[in-house]
């Protein structure tokens, strides 16, 4: 197995962090635009107010750069199930990143989508498990067979 | 008392992206996908018990703390259940495995 070459990883990740700074910046012009947001905490400290303002984009920054290296894996991965696992992974970062979007915006509004996400990544994962499962068995009958176990359908 | 709130968010937020991030590097830099698989599932499942925390010290409202508790228990049910799966059709697949494995139990129980 070849070392993964390291130009790739690099590439992503600045390209990544180019386009969340450019994100980012219209976000910080148009400050007065968020008052419109609904916001339940008008009395934040200065603590509450540095992790809306500075914590959250950085964590939003990071979150973004480990889906990039999980697509990193998803083109590279050498079998099946390594492409599944950077999908099953890209879904439970797509949680995260809608929490760390809640808290810079301090609202439970995208907690639904959260939870529609984390459930339609359980569900592609053991759908992939079982077409990985049985693959082997349609591909070439000719190949010795492991023992089938009785909680695999064929 | 907002103070101690805020400090609490902070720290579960850093906890939180270090084990994504710890988890995410692992799914790029390790040998198979055995590793692989150890790696992602249990880390990031990890990391985000600490961002749904954070979120919830940080906001603070009824709503936010019901749907992060439905999340995480659907979280850390169905992440070691899916990839117990994967792992499983992985082996079954005869998935490369690294040279320097040192037992593979599977095999010897079903040889």
């Amino acid at each position: 197995m070849s070392r993964p070459r390291p130009t790739i990883p690099t590439l992503l990740t600045l390209v990544t962090l180019t386009l969340t700074v450019l994100a980012g910046l219209p976000a910080y012009a148009a400050k007065p635009a968020a008052d419109n947001m609904p916001s339940h905490h008008d009395d934040r400290t200065a603590l509450g107010q540095f992790i809306v303002d500075v914590a959250a984009p950085i964590g939003v920054a990071l979150i973004l750069l480990a889906i990039c290296l999980c697509i990193y894996r998803m083109i590279r991965g050498p079998h099946l199930a390594d492409r599944v696992l950077a999908g099953d992974t890209i879904a439970i970062l797509v949680v995260g990143i809608v929490a760390v979007f809640s808290m810079m915006l301090e609202t439970a509004l995208f907690f639904d989508a959260a939870l529609v996400v984390a459930i339609i990544g359980f569900a592609s994962t053991v759908a992939f498990s079982q077409y990985i499962g049985a693959k082997r068995k349609t591909d070439d009958p000719a190949s010795p067979e492991p023992d089938p176990s009785p909680e695999t359908p064929a | 008392m907002n103070w101690v709130l805020d400090i609490l968010a902070l720290i579960s937020l850093v906890f939180g992206l270090f084990f994504m991030m710890v988890g995410a590097l692992g799914l790029v830099r390790l040998p198979d996908v055995y590793h692989r698989i150890h790696a992602a599932s249990k880390a990031t499942t990890l990391g985000l018990l600490g961002l749904l925390l954070a979120a919830v010290l940080h906001v603070g409202t009824f709503g936010v703390a019901t749907k992060a508790l439905l999340t995480l228990v659907f979280a850390f049910v169905a992440t070691p259940i899916g990839s117990h799966m994967l792992a499983k059709a992985a082996h079954r697949d005869r998935a490369e495995q690294w040279p320097g494995t040192l037992a593979d139990d599977l095999a010897e129980d079903q040889a």
